[in-house]
């Protein structure tokens, strides 16, 4: 049976061998032309800042600055051909000129080339590895012989090494010294940022620590009646004219808070105007229970306690708290009345 | 021996308002304010709306206090003699002349229950000045002496057509007035209309268990209440300022709306008119089981003795009751105790 090939088929691989053959005739070609001599060219290269720490995708760029004397010139079609996949001993090394910049600016006796070469790297492995920007050779030409000789001139190789993407293993950073890693700094602004957080709650909280505690009227509702009283029942003597003191001192503060004179028989309606004093219901009837006995049973009651007056600034206090929208906290009243 | 004297005559007080309270329903306060008068030895006059109770609640207290019961209606046409004596003609076809309400009970009177004062001519009420005041009465050459009685009146506000408004100064004899309004309590307005209790006024008054209170001991007692509630210093300077508050409203700060202060009040509350207030003060502290007045004494009792006593300008007159209250309540709370 007759096998029938595709002329296209055919024109590509007679094209594919066509450049194999070129390619070939062209490394031979530089394998067996001499060396330029030395003196002839002088050469300058700016290698990349770090030789590690390269990993794929990365590019390394070398600058390369020839000067190169008269008669001699440079072959530019030598210059390497960016896309073209570098192989040693058969394998593809995974690095590859991405990008060529040339520049040439001619003297009386000499011609500069400013060549920038970007090599990209397309391999990795999971430890690191040692890996080379290709050496370049380069054609040069002797203007002033007879059969146009040519030589070669070579850029010689750079070796790096590459580092995996990832950590393989179990790794001891302490262990690894690396001068290019730098110190290790751990990130404090989550820290700062906390910090901030709890000075700002720490400020709030003293604020009404002293809002609490305070006696001045250096915040919107203080300095109100019951801060005044509970100044005036804080002085007051531990007398029985100090208790009665006391407690005109806490009346005139309910009948102000209030806005009328307060008696234990209109006490609903105060507590339904003021519903914060509710939480002390019992202890403000029990103050009424004292006043009367202070100011209107004074023949008929027990001798005044001056303890008396230590429950009482302690129920101002409550009444201050209530006064300021807090919630009292309840206290014993066994030694009042 | 006083101690003991109180608390059972405190236990007898108690008892009758009890039962007045099963007679007279939804009253408690009025009912409580009255027994507070009793035992002051003040007069009530009883104000409010057609029906509302008035008449029966003083019958009720008038069978628990016993003694000698009168009672006359007011009218137009009612002259002061017919309060002391009525004429006419005997089965022997003779003139007769007999005692008149007033002094049918002799010394003995203990309730003098005048029905719509306000329909009586200003002599009777001049008459019945002279006898709540003094409690005696000169006729038929003698001077009759009524120490136990108590004069209960009543009067409504509503009609004004053949009626004389009851000069400031008879106003002031009386101890209290005292508002009887509709109870609001559902339950009770229910019961009113549908309990045949209610329907026969007389036999409901029966029920009523009669003489709880020994009348004749009543003045006595009265006085050892007074002796033994005191009044401290504190409370004394409270119902000094409450008074001067009555007489002149405006330096204490008192407000009524819609009222011109300056205006208002012609006379504040008399100097009887406080005495009163803090005799009825102090039964209220014995009542309370209390032996001083407090604020809250005063409270109980302000309004019905002292209200009846201002004097406002003839303008504000229309309003007394709404204004009066207005003013009482304010007074209350710009005056501070202690």
């Amino acid at each position: 049976m007759k096998k029938i090939v595709h002329p296209l088929r055919l024109l590509m691989n007679a094209s594919l061998i066509s450049i194999m053959i070129v390619m070939h005739a062209h490394a031979l070609e530089t394998d067996f032309l001499p060396d330029v001599k030395k003196g002839i060219v002088r050469m300058e290269v700016k290698e990349p800042t770090r030789d590690v720490g390269y990993t794929v995708g990365d590019v390394l760029t070398r600058e390369i600055t020839l000067t190169i004397k008269k008669p001699y010139v440079l072959v530019e079609e030598s210059l390497p051909i960016v896309g073209y996949e570098r192989r040693y001993k058969g394998q593809l090394i995974g690095i590859d000129l991405s990008d060529l910049k040339h520049s040439k600016e001619v003297d009386s006796d000499s011609a500069t080339h400013r060549i920038t070469l970007s090599y990209q790297v397309f391999t990795n492995n999971v430890v690191a590895k040692p890996a080379a920007l290709p050496g370049e050779y380069l054609r040069l030409l002797d203007t002033s012989s007879k059969d146009k000789s040519v030589y070669r001139y070579r850029i010689p190789s750079w070796n790096f090494a590459i580092s995996p993407i990832s950590v393989f293993g179990q790794v001891k950073v302490e262990a690894d010294m690396s001068g290019y890693r730098g110190p290790l700094l751990l990130n404090p602004e989550p820290l700062q940022q906390r910090l901030n957080v709890f000075l700002v709650v720490l400020g709030f909280s003293l604020l009404a620590l002293l809002y609490m505690l305070g006696k001045h009227a250096w915040l919107p509702r203080m300095g109100g009646p019951f801060a005044r009283a509970y100044k005036t029942i804080r002085h007051a003597p531990n007398t029985t004219e100090g208790v009665q003191s006391a407690v005109s001192s806490l009346h005139e503060a309910l009948n102000t808070t209030a806005g009328y004179s307060l008696f234990s028989n209109n006490m609903e309606a105060f507590l339904a105007k003021k519903p914060a004093f509710r939480n002390i219901q019992a202890e403000l009837n029990q103050f009424f229970s004292l006043s009367r006995k202070v100011f209107f049973e004074s023949n008929t009651a027990q001798p005044i306690d001056p303890e008396q007056l230590v429950w009482l600034g302690k129920l101002c206090k409550q009444c201050r708290d209530c006064e300021r929208g807090l919630i009292p906290d309840s206290i014993a009243t066994s030694k009042a009345a | 021996m006083s101690d003991r004297l109180l608390a059972d005559w405190r236990q007898h007080a108690l008892t009758l308002e009890s039962e007045v309270n099963k007679v007279v329903v939804g009253q408690s306060n009025p009912i409580r304010l009255i027994t507070i008068a009793i035992f002051a030895r003040g007069h009530v006059l009883l104000e409010g709306d057609v029906g509302v109770g008035k008449t029966t609640l003083l019958r009720a207290f008038t069978r628990g206090i016993g003694g000698g019961y009168q009672r006359i209606e007011g009218t137009i046409d009612l002259m002061p003699n017919d309060l002391v004596y009525h004429t006419y003609l005997g089965e022997d076809g003779k003139p007769h002349v007999s005692a008149g309400p007033l002094l049918m009970s002799g010394e003995n009177l203990s309730v003098f229950f005048f029905n719509e004062i306000n329909r009586a001519r200003p002599q009777v009420h001049s008459l019945l000045l002279r006898v709540m005041a003094e409690r005696t009465l000169s006729a038929f050459n003698k001077e009759h002496v009524f120490p136990h009685m108590i004069v209960f009146a009543d009067r409504n506000q509503v009609e004004k057509e053949e009626t004389f408004e009851i000069p400031s100064a008879a106003r002031d004899r009386f101890m209290m007035e005292i508002p009887i309004v509709v109870p609001n309590d559902d339950d009770i307005m229910q019961g009113l209309m549908f309990d045949t209790k209610f329907h026969n006024v007389d036999a409901l008054v029966d029920t009523l268990k009669p003489d709880v209170l020994q009348f004749d001991q009543l003045n006595s007692f009265s006085s050892v209440i007074q002796n033994s509630v005191e009044a401290s210093p504190t409370l004394q300077k409270y119902a000094l300022n409450l008074w001067k508050a009555t007489r002149h409203p405006l330096e204490y700060g008192v407000k009524v709306s819609n009222v011109d202060m300056n205006r208002l009040v012609l006379a504040g509350a008399s100097p009887r008119g406080m005495s009163m207030m803090l005799r009825a003060a102090r039964v209220n502290a014995w009542l309370n089981e209390r032996t001083a007045v407090t604020p809250e004494d005063i409270h109980a009792v302000f309004h019905e003795t002292v209200a009846h006593r201002l004097v406002f300008s003839p303008v504000y007159e229309m309003r007394r009751t709404e204004i009066a209250r207005e003013m009482l309540t304010s007074i209350m709370n710009v005056v501070a105790a202690p």
